[in-house]
């Protein structure tokens, strides 16, 4: 269940964190906030516009906007669409049911 | 302040087509600027991980042309714009964009070309809003381009070739793929023997992935879609179920499957906000894929100055997105003055003509029947940014909003940060099918700038 | 094949006016043929606010036109039964300098004289009302009888009721010409069908002069563009609609109006978007939007709510309003040609004076006589001279 969705046998930038709603997550330099959160097993990032149900990612090429955070302090983020630093803090939107 | 740059050509998108028409332009000698959203060049098909010392491993790129692409990418002379959105153009060829989610930029060229690509599309079943449910596409870019699985186990579903590929590549990276549904028959899969003539490596790729997906062992089953995903907070299962030759779910063949990840994706559509909000003129042609911007042989459109190549002209994959790239970069030439290789332009549109042949072939056959989006239960979310349901959409209807823009008027399908991305073409498809009309009687929604949201602080600087 | 069709009353423009007056004159038994020639809602009443301000209209026939309409829409949501996404909790007008205090000053007497009841607070007070409004503001005007309505859901409320009374709405379907026969029944020609009747309702917002052009008539409207920006949507914060005071403030102090500060006006939707807007333009019928209008509008409005700096500008649109010589809308009968009845030029109030405008139209067809006097409404005024 806890595999380690990492592809083996790429070599990869270095390792940062991100912290994610006050969590601390590993990510590596150069890949999506999307992709460090996929690997952390952190599907649900948001809530519907009914705020009833929850939502993730869908087309992870920035046109869905369903993956949107605050990033940095700044609303509205596209996680697919955002490349990780050291030190990034991430929090969902809405209060997560 | 706005800052200001001049150019002798933009080029929106740095996918395959925008980079090809970048290096011929700029061994022209042109000042050209390319711009892209993502922090990557390459577009859909070009996609690499971020981390130069791995090998590329592109999926299809043993095809003619684009073997050299990834190459000329790397060693690329011409200056590209990363994270930089264009969100409008106006009349006179000025181009908006915003440049790190910071601020705005105004690009006043000669010459324009839009290379803005392709999406996915989806039909929606009941609980494709719950988290883990993901597009073919998202997949794809997570092993591609960040080198992640998008789950430990999934299921794929959705229909055309870009099912069997992303299906096949989480497989070659150790996935655990615990079914493929795909709505096409087996047949058609054979039929492209018969068409694929001139497109020889295209098949051989298609039977590479075919290859690997049988030898898998995983059940491949043709004739199949998803009939429902369900789960309390997040995905937990999905129920897959036959349909019959006219697209309708063939009751009690229900197959349940546990796993948190959905893979679906049910083919392309071309990314024409650009070309609709600067007033290009769009044409409908099923075999094209669709509404698609209409260009003449320069691949200028309607409105003098704005080109456009690749799959907004026309659904048919890389292949083509490079001939129009390089055909739309000798069209700018000729524009802007410059001499034009006759021959050059003869051979290139002779391949276009095979690559064409074989794209509306495949868009025939994957053409989803409206049978299909009749069928959607009236429960089914259709525009997620405003939960608005199939249910809503047919009485709205009945009432006679029939067009996307009244359907956008009396429900706000559409309104919300995606701007109908998402939603648009399915809802063009429902309208079509639940009043029996062609598709191409329905209008596109029309667009307006920003094409794309923008940070209202970009504006402020 | 072009066949005939006959209606006691042909409504032309399916905008709000047109509807409201369709919905006014079918709940009176009339059979009302409305005529519309893209889609219902198409025009300006689909590309604007939804304000039903008050406290911004000059004292006079505009204050009494707009008060007797505000009346109306506290029964609205109940005769239409429909969700027009009415919200009565008043407008403020924020101040944004001490020259505009100054000028507010004066405009809240003479608007208190005129029986509307608006007060000005000092920012704390403001912000009690309104916590996201910028402490760095001199201050603002409150008046709690402004709303706010969805124009969109209005206007489509006022066709569906007025279809359930039997109207019958033709979209989709241009008037291109209107004769007159000699028993003073006009013809009107559409590419489907030629409709006969022995009244018209120009409603046809800032195409009415060339409606008037198919009569011989010269109605001076001319179409004064409005670019709004739409926000994703936010957090609810503002619960009143809100529009600053340079716009008011201009008319008392020439200053301010050569000051280059436009009135500019907000609202957060039940959605949690923010309107903003607008500008007022007069380029013909372009409806396109620009980058100095985007930038003006959100320098001006984050000026007043800081808090929208976080937020993203998601699309831009804009309206044609029908913009007459002396603010006011035609109204009321032609003299020169009984049978032909002016509803438009409501410039930026027609959402505000729609319900009051079908209200007005349909006595006057149905009676002869209406609750409040038309005259100062009618097409003549300009013809007399008596407007510049
Ligand atoms: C999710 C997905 C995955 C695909 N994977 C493959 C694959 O693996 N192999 C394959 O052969 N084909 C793939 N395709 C098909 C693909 O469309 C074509 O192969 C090819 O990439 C098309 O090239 P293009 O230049 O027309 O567009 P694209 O390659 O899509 O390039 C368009 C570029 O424009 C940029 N862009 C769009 N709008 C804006 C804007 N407003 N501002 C700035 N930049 C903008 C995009 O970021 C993108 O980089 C895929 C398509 C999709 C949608
Ligand atoms: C930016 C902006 C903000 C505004 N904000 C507010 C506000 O907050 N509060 C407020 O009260 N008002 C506001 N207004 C003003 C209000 O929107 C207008 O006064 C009102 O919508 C006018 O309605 P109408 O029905 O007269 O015109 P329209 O809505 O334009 O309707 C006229 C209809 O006639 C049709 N037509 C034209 N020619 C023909 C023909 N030949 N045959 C058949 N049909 C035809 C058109 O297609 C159109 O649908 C605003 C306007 C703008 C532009």
């Amino acid at each position: 269940m806890n595999r380690d969705l990492r592809i083996p046998g790429i070599i990869r930038g270095p390792e940062i964190h991100v912290t994610v709603n006050g969590r601390k997550i590993t990510a590596f330099q150069g890949e999506t906030l999307l992709a460090a959160l996929t690997a952390a097993g952190m599907k649900t990032l948001g809530i519907g516009q009914s705020h009833d149900d929850t939502r993730g990612a869908v087309c992870g090429m920035g046109v869905c906007y369903q993956c949107l955070m605050t990033i940095d302090g700044q609303l509205d983020q596209r996680a697919c669409m955002t490349v990780v630093h050291d030190g990034m803090t991430i929090e969902t939107q809405g209060d997560l049911p | 302040m706005t800052l200001g740059i001049k150019c002798d050509t933009a080029i929106v998108g740095a996918g395959c087509a925008g980079v090809v028409a970048a290096h011929i332009l700029a061994d022209h000698g042109l000042d050209i600027l390319v711009m892209d959203e993502t922090p990557h060049t390459g577009g859909q098909s070009l996609r690499s991980l971020p981390w130069p010392q791995n090998p590329s491993i592109f999926t299809g790129l043993n095809r003619p042309g684009i073997r050299r692409l990834p190459g000329r990418i790397k060693t690329a002379p011409v200056p590209i714009m990363h994270r930089t959105q264009v969100i409008g153009i106006d009349g006179h060829l000025e181009i908006l964009a915003e440049k790190n989610g910071k601020e705005i930029i105004c690009i006043t060229p000669q010459a324009v070309l839009l290379a803005t690509g392709a999406r996915e599309t989806f039909v929606p079943f009941p609980g494709w809003t719950l988290p883990g449910v993901i597009s073919t596409g998202a997949a794809q870019i997570l092993m591609k381009g960040s080198g992640i699985l998008p789950a430990d186990n999934m299921v794929a579903a959705g229909l055309g070739p870009f099912l069997t590929a992303v299906s096949a590549e989480y497989l070659s990276n150790r996935g655990r793929l615990l079914s493929i549904a795909d709505f096409g028959k087996m047949q058609g899969k054979l039929g492209m023997l018969t068409h694929g003539f001139h497109q020889f490596s295209k098949l051989l790729e298609g039977t590479r992935y075919l290859a690997k997906i049988l030898g898998s062992k995983v059940p491949f089953h043709h004739q199949t879609m998803v009939l429902e995903a369900t789960g309390t907070k997040e995905l937990e299962r999905v129920v897959l179920a036959r349909v019959d030759n006219q697209g309708k779910i063939i009751a009690g063949t229900g197959k349940i499957y546990t796993t948190g990840c959905l893979a679906i994706g049910w083919g392309f559509a071309p990314n024409l906000e650009l070309p609709l909000q600067a007033g290009c003129a769009i044409l409908h042609d099923p075999e094209l894929g669709g509404w698609v911007t209409a260009v003449n042989d320069a691949f200028e459109s309607s409105i003098p100055g704005i080109f456009c190549a690749g799959e907004i002209t026309g659904i048919a994959g890389a292949s083509k997105s490079i001939i129009e790239g390089e055909l739309a970069a000798r069209g700018i030439l000729e524009k802007l003055g410059r001499e034009v290789d006759e021959n050059r332009m003869a051979v290139l549109q002779r391949q276009r003509k095979h690559v064409l042949a074989f794209g509306a072939y495949f868009n025939r056959l994957h053409r989803v029947p409206d049978t299909v989006f009749c069928a959607i239960p009236d429960t089914v979310t259709i525009c997620r940014c405003e939960n608005i349901t199939m249910g809503d959409i047919k009485t709205a209807v009945k009432k006679g909003y029939d067009t996307p823009a009244l359907l956008k008027k009396a429900l706000r399908c559409g309104m919300g940060f995606c701007q109908g991305r998402t939603c648009g073409p399915v809802i063009n498809r429902i309208l079509a099918a639940v009043t029996n009309r062609p598709a191409g009687d329905i209008p596109m929604l029309p667009v307006r700038m920003p094409v794309k949201p923008v940070s209202v602080r970009s504006f402020l600087q | 094949m072009v066949s005939s069709w006959h209606a006691d009353v042909v409504v032309i423009g399916a905008g709000i006016i047109g509807a409201s007056v369709a919905w006014h004159l079918a709940k009176k038994k009339v059979d009302v043929l409305v005529l519309e020639k893209s889609d219902p809602c198409s025009g300006t009443s689909g590309a604007c606010d939804g304000m039903v301000f008050l406290q911004s209209k000059k004292p006079g026939v505009h204050l009494a036109l707009a008060m007797a309409g505000r009346n109306r829409f506290d029964t609205l949501e109940q005769e239409l039964d429909a969700d027009i996404a009415l919200q009565c909790s008043g407008g403020i007008m924020a101040i944004t300098s001490e020259a505009e205090l100054t000028a507010v000053n004066w405009f809240v007497q003479e608007q208190n004289q005129a029986g509307l009841g608006v007060s000005l607070l000092d920012i704390r007070q403001a912000r009690e009302l309104a916590p996201c409004l910028s402490p760095n503001l001199p201050g603002a005007t409150f008046c709690s009888l402004d709303a706010r309505v969805n124009p969109i859901y209005l206007t489509l409320a006022f066709l569906e009721a007025a279809e359930r009374c039997g109207t019958r709405v033709l979209s989709r379907t241009p008037v291109m010409g209107i004769g007159l026969k000699t028993d003073g029944i006009f013809v009107l020609d559409t590419p489907q069908k030629t409709i006969e009747t022995r009244t018209i309702v120009n409603a046809a917002g800032v195409h009415a002069p060339k409606i008037g052009k198919m009569v011989g008539l010269d109605i001076p409207i001319t179409p004064r563009r409005g670019q709004i920006l739409v926000t994703g949507p936010m957090a609810p914060v503002l619960d009143q609609c809100l529009i600053s005071a340079a716009y008011v403030a201009a008319k008392y102090d020439p200053a301010i109006a050569e000051s280059g500060h436009m009135g500019i006006s907000m609202e957060q939707t039940e959605a949690g978007n923010f309107l903003l807007g607008s500008t007022r333009e007069f380029v013909g019928f372009d409806r396109s939007t620009t980058l100095t209008a985007v930038k003006h509008i959100l320098a001006e409005t984050t000026a007043i709510i800081p808090a929208l700096q976080d937020a993203s500008l998601m699309r831009t649109f804009a309206g044609l309003r029908p913009y007459t010589p002396d603010g006011l809308p035609i109204l009321g009968r032609v003299p020169s040609l009984p049978g032909f009845i002016m509803a438009a030029g409501h410039e930026g109030d027609g959402i505000a004076l729609s319900p009051v405008t079908g209200q007005l139209i349909a006595e006057l067809i149905t009676d002869g006589t209406t609750c409040i006097n038309l005259t100062p409404f009618c097409l003549e005024r300009f013809s007399n001279g008596a407007v510049s």
